[in-house]
């Protein structure tokens, strides 16, 4: 009775390490070699939250192209927005990765000083500064 | 037109331009960089500055600030190249100038000159106490001190 019961806990330990060696196997060989050619995703009316070092960010725009996975473009009528300010703008380009936006399009920027007309902006979210290219105006509140 | 609609032409304004003058703003025609981490603004090409107190204007503006129950207020102005600044019926020019908020004082340096409708003065460095309405004009010698009577008021 004792050694038929022996035999098959032996046989389930054979089982189980051999089955764990197969996991094992299959778990443990290389990746996959090929390439993936991600297509370009594009998503209207688009809102979402995005994490940076300034915090939580929430950007939207009538279109939302995704071209890799660091960068994505606001295509049309655009908003960046964090705790510090917002921008509208146009045709906003994003590096996540690197934490760069910009824009060619002119840009209202509404922060806790005042309101702020450019012709155009280049967001160092990494480094906290927001430079605004050619004329610009930025109305005080009282 | 009936009076009460003159009183109510005038009211308006009176509220439009009482608006319209105390807007405070900063232009700039070539850039401005807003840097959130050092707490300032910094304006390039031909800038004009306007708060409550004055008018300024210059190649170059560094404006720092602070942040007071949720706004952002303009502590320290500074003023490169060709500085003018007008206040009131007076005019400052100077290479350099700098107001600070917490005491309203403009300091100018370099160049400086202050002209108001009855006179010209000249020298190298000028103090204004806008609250005291005090000027203090210094010379970096005797001779650089210069006093021009102007013209229009001196024959008045």
């Amino acid at each position: 009775m004792n050694l038929n019961l022996n035999k098959k806990i032996i046989n389930i330990l054979i089982i189980f390490f051999l089955g764990l060696q197969v996991s094992i196997y299959i778990y443990n060989q290389k990746p996959l070699t090929e390439n993936f050619s991600q297509k370009k995703i594009t998503v209207e009316n688009f809102s979402s939250i995005v994490l940076s070092k300034s915090g939580i960010n929430k950007i939207g725009s009538e279109k939302l192209n995704k071209i890799d996975e660091d960068n994505i473009y606001l295509e049309g009528n655009s908003y960046l927005e964090n705790k510090d300010y917002k921008i509208y703008g146009k045709n906003i380009s994003i590096n996540l990765s690197k934490e760069i936006s910009n824009s060619d399009e002119p840009v209202k920027v509404i922060n806790s000083m005042g309101t702020l007309k450019g012709k155009g902006f280049k967001n160092l979210d990494y480094d906290g500064k927001i430079f605004f290219e050619g004329e610009v105006e930025f109305v005080i509140n009282k | 037109m009936s009076s009460i609609n003159r009183y109510f032409l005038f009211f308006i304004f009176i509220i439009f331009f009482s608006n319209a003058n105390s807007e405070s703003f900063v232009k700039a025609g070539d850039s401005l960089i807003w840097d959130s981490e050092n707490k300032s603004y910094t304006a390039l090409g031909d800038v004009e500055f306007k708060n409550d107190k004055f008018i300024a204007f210059s190649d170059k503006m560094l404006a720092y600030y602070i942040e007071e129950k949720n706004e952002e207020i303009f502590t320290k102005i500074e003023l490169f190249d060709n500085v003018i600044i007008e206040f009131k019926d007076e005019i400052f020019k100077g290479d350099y100038a700098i107001y600070t908020r917490e005491d309203n004082i403009i300091k100018l340096t370099g160049n400086v000159s202050i002209e108001s409708p009855s006179r010209l003065l000249t020298g190298s460095e000028l103090i204004a106490d806008i609250d005291n309405n005090k000027r203090i004009l210094n010379s970096a010698n005797k001779d650089s001190l210069v006093e021009v009577l102007l013209e229009n008021n001196a024959n008045n």
